[in-house]
This record gives C-alpha cells, structure tokens and sequence, in this order.
C-alpha cells in the first residue's frame, strides 16, 4: 500500500512538473508599444565595473538561426547570422551606414572623395583612402584592393565559382562587356594611384536617391584570392592581369577547407574568423589588433565572440544560466515577459527598439476580385487591426496604416501628419458593404438583388462571378491562426467567402511569383526596409518588376507608381522635398491599399549585466552595437 | 537453395527495389510545388536588376541540369549517386557529401550512445522482471515502462530540461558543446558527454519503456516451455537455466528489434534535435524538404532505403546465428 501511494505520488508530481514545464506565462500588462521605446546608450547602472581600455573577454550571442560555414558574402549566403558576421569579419567599405541609418563616406578609410557629373550624363566618383590600413597579416590595404574587389565580383570568373552573381559593378560603365568576357578591361573603374581609385556610374542608373552608394567599395585581399596576380590601370579601364582563372578562384574562394569562403584568414573587419564548429554550429572571432575603428574610429572592446544556436522556447533559460549573454531581436508576448521577468529579477538587462517592417496580409492586384481597389478596402474594413496586434504581439506592436515601418526617420517625421491623413481602415463592416455595394456586388447566386445575407455576386462580362477571397497561408503561423479566427466571420457578414489553403512557405512563394500551380488573391507576410529603401522598383507597372519579385503585388497603378518613382531622382541631401514626396506616396499607397499592414513589432534586446554599453536599434543592428559594447573582465 | 544462393537472390531484389523506389521518389519529389532554384537564389532576386537575376535564374538552372527533360535529369542523378556523387545541395550551397557527414556523426553518436543505455537498462530488467512475474517488483516496473514508453518525448524532453537544466542547472539545456570552448582531447569528449546526458536520458526513456516489454514477454513464453522445466529438473543452477537456456531462445524476437534499431540509427530525431539544438539527421531532412533540396533530400532517402533492405537481410542471417533451427532457405 506505501509503495502504491508513493508511485501515485511520483506520477502526480511528475505532471505537475510537465505543466509547469509547458506552461506559458502569465501576460503582464505592458506599456504600449505607441511610445517611443526607452532605448538608451548604457543601462549599466548599480555596477562599478571599469571599462577596460584593452580587449578583454567574452560575449556569448543567441541566434535562432543557425550559423552556416560561409563567410564570403551575402550572395553566397544569405543566412541572417552569416549575414552579421560579415560585417565583423569584412570592414573598410568606403560608404557605411552610421548610427542614424544615413550613408555617408568612412572617414576613417576614406580621406577625400569627388563626384563629377559628365556631359554625357556619367557620373563619376573618385576616393582616395587612407594611408596606413592593413590586413590582419600585416600587409598593407592599398586602392588596388578596392578595384580587385570590383573587378573580381564582376567578373565572368567569379560568376563560375558557384553561380556567384558578379554583379558588384553592374551600374557602372563597361559592366555588360566585362560581365560577358568581351573584354578584360572594366571600363567604369579606374586605379588612379596606390590609394585612390574611381568608378563611373552609367547614365541611365541616374538620377539615383541613393547614388552615394555608387562610390562604394570594400577592399578584397588579392594577395590571398588571386596571388601573382595583379591590378592595373588602362585608358580602357582597370583590368586583373596574371593567371586570373576560374580554376584559380574554384581553388583560393570554394576549396572546401581552405577557400576563402570558408575559411576567410586574412580580412580587415573588426573581428577575426577563428574558427567554425561544423557539429555545433558554433562560430568564434577574435578581435583584430590591426583594425582601424569604424566611421567613428570605435574599436572593440570584447576580445572574443561567440555565436552559438538557441530555440525561441528555451532561450531565456540559457540567458539566465550563463550559457548566452546575448539575445537579439527578441519579439512575441512570451519572449518579451519571460525576458523582463530577468529583467525584473536582475539576471538580465534590456534594450528595446521598433522593427523596420510590419506583418501584413498580401494582396495580389493583378486576380479577380482583390484586382478591386474596393474589394481590398472592404477585407480590411472587416479586420479589427488593434485587436488583432494586440492579440497577436501581446502588446509589443502597433498598428502601421501604410507602406513604412516604425524605425524609419519618415514615420518618426510624419506620425502627426499620419494621423491627420491617413485611413486608419477601423473595423466596419457596413463600410465594407457600402464598398462592395459600389463595385457591384449587388446579386445573389440566382441573379436577383443581393438578398443581404450569403456570398454576393457580380455579373461580369457576361457570367455571374462570386465574391470568393482564395487565400494562402503557411502553417504553424500564429498570423494565420488569428487571422483564421478573426475574418471569416466579419468577411461572411459582409458577404465575401473566404477559402483558405495551408501550405509550406515554397508553395507559397510559388504561387506569389506566379510560377505555381495556383495564383490566389491573398498572402501573410511580413516585410522588411533596407536602409535604402526603394518603392519605385515594388510598384513599377513594368511587367519586368513584377515578374522579377519586386512588385509581389503585381499592382499595375500608374499613380502609385509614378507617385513612388518621383522619389527616385531626389538629391540624396534633400531631406524636406524628400519627406513630402514620401507623404504622398504613403497616402496613394493608403488609398489603393496592396496590403493590410497589420503590426510593426517592438524588438527587445536582453542580455547579461556583465555586458555594458549595449545600444542597438533596427538600422544599427548588434553586429555594429557590438564595437561600443564591452564585458566584466 | 544454398546459402550463398539465397544471399545473391536477396541481392537481385534489393538492387530491383532500389531502383523502382528511387524512380518513385524521385518523381514524387520533382513533382512537388515549389522552385529550388528560386529558393536557392534567395535575397538575389530583390537585390540585382530583373534581367540579371533572370540571366543567373537561367545559369543556375543549366549548371544544375534543370532545364533537361526529367527522364535525363533522373538517369544523371542516379548515374552520379552510384558513382558516388551525391549532388549539389541548393540549400548550403556546397556538395552533399561536404555537409552531410558531421550531421551524421552527431545523429550516429546519440542513438549509439542511448542504444547502449537503453540495452544495459533493458535486457536485465526485462529478465529479471519475467522471473519476477507478477510480483511487486514487476509490477512497479511495468507501470514505470508504460508510463515511459507512452509519453511523448517531447514532454520528456521538457520536462527533464526543466527539472535538470533549469530548477537544478546540472546539465546544459541545449547544444553540443560548450560556448568558446577550446579543449581537445579527453576534455572535449567529456564536454560533449555532458550535452548529451539530457538527449540521450529522454530518447532512452522511452526505448527502456518498449524494450523492456518486449524481452520480459519473450523471456515469459520461454520461461514456460518444457524444457526449461527439464532444465531445472536436471538441477541446473537458476542462473544457467535463465541466461543460457531461456535467454538464448529468447533471442529471436531480441533480434529483431536489435536489428531495427540499429538501422535507425541513422536516422535522426527531429523531435530531439529540435528541443536539444542537437545539430543531426532529422533537422537536416526538414530543412531539406522545407528548402527543396532535392539532392540532400534524395541522397538521405536512397541510404535510408538501401540502409533498410540490407538491413532485413542481416536480420535473416543473425536470425540463422542466434538459432540454429533456422535455415535461410526456408
């Protein structure tokens, strides 16, 4: 009997430990996420650690993305933790983004710099870098590195190293000819001397917002990537001379232990490669005692980092048991608690910032019905957008109305004007009606008057058509699993009929591109912004943009396009005309709504006290913010 | 039928099979929605011109041997798998036989090292249980066996992350190694030992569960035979009588599973991996077919097929081994 009461009690005991185990944790109240987050330079307070003035120590970072073994750049790889890492390993690009998002030239690489704008409607960049930058072995970085880097990544040699893109000089003058292997010269880049090189842009790239980023380069090391050979300068251009072969390059980049690729030896970022642990996915670097600094002439202070795997579900545990010190990007109700519970308790610290992107339901313009700007407004008005940001982020979201995230410096401009301007799409269902009531969708099935209850149809070119939305989600999507519960119902009542296929994000990005076997009407996605950021490509009504992936919506509207591609030509330091022009678009983008934007997320950063100094926001993301950072010896 | 001839017959049928399943697969695959090359090419496509991304698209697709009817594709396949080149994989961009093979130690590294655990455990507590028919001992086992191998392991596997990685930090909630570890040697093993204790103590749970079962039952069909009951009359001592005379018999069953188990040890966990972040066989399957990476996707499946087949051959012959009754030709 003891021995049966003593097995019932381990059997209880062992499920109370699974539901505590499985358990999510309570929600806490908030703050909203309208307020602009507390993101601050050092939240070290109540410590009396000294900075060092040396490197020293260790950083452990969290990723939930696996760590591949591919360290060249992001057209071989473009991995989300590969992706930072470049960053650390690669430095002296002559053109960086600072603190601010802005891009400006690298003072510390770059000591002077010129555009000329050409009578035949060229533009020309010449940039002369700063004596005294080397490589990690010691040898001296000179412009030839930087015009190898051009000249290498253009090249029809490189392009047969794995199907590299070579695209590196694709705007500049000479491209096509160079790219094709008609010729050896590049006759947009020229080494002026050992320090200065220049690139002519082609007319037709110009007018460009971002032309600044025509200037950019980032020097290659040729002595590693191409020995015995070298660069030098012609009339027609600069060329690579010596045994440059894709042979030599399959050797020196792709040689599966010792290729560059794989095994990056000599750079000139802030951090080495030391190693790469294939069975653990785990990457070392250490700090490189020859970088010169970033564009502020910061270099770091932590003399190791690590990068190890963790999972969404248990990586707040490995922050409080020491094995992590560092979790980035941290998004969703139960992350953000559990980490402020550390917070709370003093195991851990934050950092807080909005996201450049937003969740959104997808429209594809181009199907019937949602090819109805009226149509797309009518499934928005029945979609309750606060409810479902609230219900989906737990409170660390807000609500975006148009084509912009809450980290751009644009919304951070216009957010009175936004609320003044736009469409905020407030749940309605009898504006939904009225809305489809206007396009048409006045019968029943059988052809007589809408009845008000059940699918509505529209007599179109001759044949009675259905009011049926076809959309495609992924699964195990907690987006599709609200959105699921929150429309239908709305969506009947106005009379639509939703249909909903779950799928696996291939299938969907098939059906997106329109190479599938199925085009539907709508999507769930999120979006990013990169830093230069370019609509006039994603609303192009050139069928090229649309089948090329940029304009996913497939929307073929002239005044979106035109509105968007009046940015294009803005001097890059015209900020004012700039602003307004980027109004006016969002409003058009608004009005003709290609997406309901649903949620723009507050990202948290949470890490160990004995890190100090972590600032990061979404366009100084942590594999920057790791240069002001320093660890407790 | 000699032995040798009944071996090169079951060999005729593996290769026949092999082949009549590798034309199955690989249709079904090729047939599924979804563009590798697309998938492959990623950010490319919103980051270079239209028309140079359709020049690469195209490139890629030729330099893969897409753009060929799938009859020639499947018969360039094949001809390079039995030349010993697995492919391209789309995903790691990298030759599949350069990424498959730490995956794979991992995997085979945890099933070797529960299988021995499971065993050990196992096999003398089925026996003993079996002779303890019955009795409380038996019955608190079976209880305790049910209850392991009825729950799923991912409960197992959060509930001892939390009870031994997080209420009492003994073991490392995740990974494979240490953090910046840099031992070699010894150091490195008893590192990678101690990553493994919670893996290894969920996937042998629920194994102690079945296998336990299993032998106590053989051992209790035994136990009940004649001359088990002559054996004992001889006045063998209990010892002989159960591990020589009734285990031996026992063995046939033991076998089979034995067998089994030991071609899944190739085969990775995805439920495991996935809690443990233990970097193995069953992620990279899913990451595969998530990715539309035929060629580690096929390459994986064509040795799980041939790891099977020659694997129900070994059964026969260990069959043959454990009892002599047991004749191939039959």
């Amino acid at each position: 009997m003891q021995k049966k009461k003593l097995l019932s009690l381990l059997l209880a005991g062992a499920t109370v430990l699974s539901l505590a185990a499985c358990g999510q944790q309570t929600v806490t109240t908030n703050p909203s996420a309208s307020n602009t987050p507390a993101a601050s330079p050092s939240q070290s307070q109540g410590t009396e650690a000294v900075k060092p003035t040396e490197p020293t120590g260790q950083l452990v970072i969290g990723t939930t993305t696996d760590l591949d073994n591919d360290f060249y750049d992001a057209s071989f790889n473009n991995n989300a933790t590969n992706y930072k890492l470049y960053d650390l390993l690669h430095g002296y690009g002559t053109i960086v983004s600072d603190i601010e998002g802005d891009w400006v030239y690298d003072p510390t690489v770059v000591a002077s710099h010129e555009e000329v704008e050409n009578e035949d409607g060229t533009k020309t960049y010449t940039v002369t870098i700063n004596d005294g930058l080397v490589w990690s072995d010691g040898t001296p970085i000179t412009a030839k590195d930087y015009v190898f880097q051009l000249l290498l990544e253009s090249s029809p040699e490189m392009n047969a190293v794995d199907g590299y893109p070579s695209q590196a000089g694709y705007s500049l003058v000479g491209y096509q000819d160079y790219f094709a292997g008609n010729t050896k010269n590049f006759a947009g880049v020229h080494l002026v001397d050992d320090m200065t090189y220049s690139v002519t842009v082609q007319a037709e790239e110009l007018p460009y917002h971002y032309d600044i980023t025509y200037a950019s380069a980032a020097p290659r090391p040729m002595h590693v990537i191409a020995p015995g050979c070298d660069v030098v300068d012609a009339p027609e251009g600069a060329m690579i001379t010596g045994d440059f072969t894709a042979d030599l390059l399959m050797e020196t980049i792709n040689n599966s232990t010792t290729g560059y690729r794989y095994n990056p030896t000599v750079t000139c970022g802030p951090y080495l490669f030391q190693s790469y642990d294939i069975a653990s996915r785990q990457g070392v670097l250490v700090v490189n005692p020859n970088y010169a600094g970033d564009y502020r002439g910061v270099k770091p202070l932590i003399e190791k980092i690590i990068i190890k795997t963790v999972k969404s579900d248990t990586m707040m545990n490995e922050l409080a048991s020491g094995s992590v010190d560092l979790l980035f990007q941290c998004s969703g109700a139960d992350t953000i608690n559990a980490g402020l519970d550390l917070v709370e308790a003093g195991e851990a610290m934050d950092n807080t910032f909005y996201r450049n992107g937003y969740g959104k339901v997808q429209f594809d313009c181009s199907q019937f019905p949602t090819d109805s700007e009226n149509v797309r407004k009518a499934i928005a008005y029945c979609l309750d957008r606060n409810e479902f940001a609230r219900q989906y982020s737990g409170g660390y979201a807000s609500v975006v109305h148009s084509y912009y995230g809450l980290a751009q410096w644009e919304y951070q401009e216009s957010q009175d004007w936004i609320e003044q301007n736009l469409n905020t799409y407030e749940k309605n269902i009898d504006m939904a009606k009225q809305l489809l009531e206007e396009d048409g969708w006045t019968l029943n099935a059988d052809g007589t008057p809408y009845s008000g209850t059940g699918t509505r149809y529209k007599e179109v070119d001759g044949e009675l058509k259905p009011l049926v939305i076809e959309w495609c989600n992924t699964s195990n999507n907690p987006v599709s699993e609200l959105l699921a519960t929150m429309l239908p119902e709305s969506m009947t009542e106005a009379g639509m009929e939703l249909r909903a296929t779950t799928t696996d994000f291939p299938t969907m990005q098939a059906a997106i591109t329109h190479t599938g076997d199925k085009i539907y009407n709508m999507y769930n996605l999120a979006t990013g912004f990169a830093l230069a950021s370019s609509p006039w490509y994603y609303f192009s009504t050139d069928p090229v943009w649309m089948q090329g992936g940029y304009n996913s919506n497939w929307i073929a509207d002239e005044e979106l396009a035109a509105a968007a591609e009046a940015l294009k030509a803005i001097p890059y330091d015209d900020t004012e005309t700039w602003l307004t022009t980027w109004q006016n678009f969002i409003a058009i983008w608004n009005d003709k709504l290609p997406d309901i934007p649903l949620y723009s997320d507050e990202y948290y950063d949470f890490y160990s006290p004995k890190l100090h100094d972590w600032y990061s926001t979404a366009v100084w993301e942590w594999s920057r913010a790791v240069l002001d950072a320093w660890v407790e010896a | 039928m000699g032995k040798g001839r009944y071996l090169l017959k079951r060999f005729v049928y593996i290769v026949f099979v092999f082949f009549i399943i590798s034309i199955l697969m690989f249709a079904i695959y090729k047939s599924m929605p979804g563009d590798p090359v697309d998938i492959m090419l990623g950010n490319s496509k919103t980051t270079m011109k239209p028309d140079a991304y359709q020049a690469l698209y195209d490139k890629t697709v030729a330099s893969l041997g897409l753009d060929k009817p799938l009859p020639i594709q499947y018969l360039a396949w094949m001809g390079n798998m039995l030349t010993g080149n697995f492919g391209y994989s789309t995903q790691y961009k990298q030759e599949v036989i350069n990424i498959i093979g730490a995956p794979m130690a991992n995997t085979v590294l945890l099933n070797v090292l529960t299988m021995i655990v499971v065993f050990i455990i196992a096999i003398p507590l089925g026996i003993v249980t079996a002779v303890r028919k019955n009795g409380v001992f038996d019955k608190t086992v079976q209880v305790l066996t049910i209850v392991g191998y009825s729950l799923p392991q991912f409960i197992v596997a959060l509930l001892a992350i939390f009870l031994l990685a997080v209420k009492f930090p003994i073991f490392p909630i995740s990974g494979v190694k240490t953090a910046g570890l840099d031992a070699t040697g010894l150091s490195a093993f008893l590192d990678t030992a101690w990553h493994m204790v919670l893996p290894v103590l969920v996937m042998a749970v629920s194994g102690i569960g079945g296998i336990t079962r299993y032998v106590r039952a053989a051992m209790i069909d035994v136990l009940r035979m004649d001359y088990i009951k002559t054996a004992r009359a001889k006045g063998l001592r209990e010892k002989t009588v159960i591990y020589v005379h009734a285990f031996r018999n026992a063995l046939i069953p033991i076998v089979t599973i034995t067998t089994s188990w030991i071609i899944s040890l190739f085969g990775g966990s995805i439920v495991i991996e996935t809690v443990f972040l233990w970097p193995g066989l069953g992620k990279m399957l899913i990451d595969g077919l998530l990715q539309r990476d035929f060629a580690v996707v096929l390459s994986m499946q064509m040795f799980y097929v041939v790891l099977s087949l020659a694997g129900n051959v070994l059964m026969d012959i260990a069959y043959t081994m454990v009892d002599p009754r047991v004749r191939l030709e039959n």
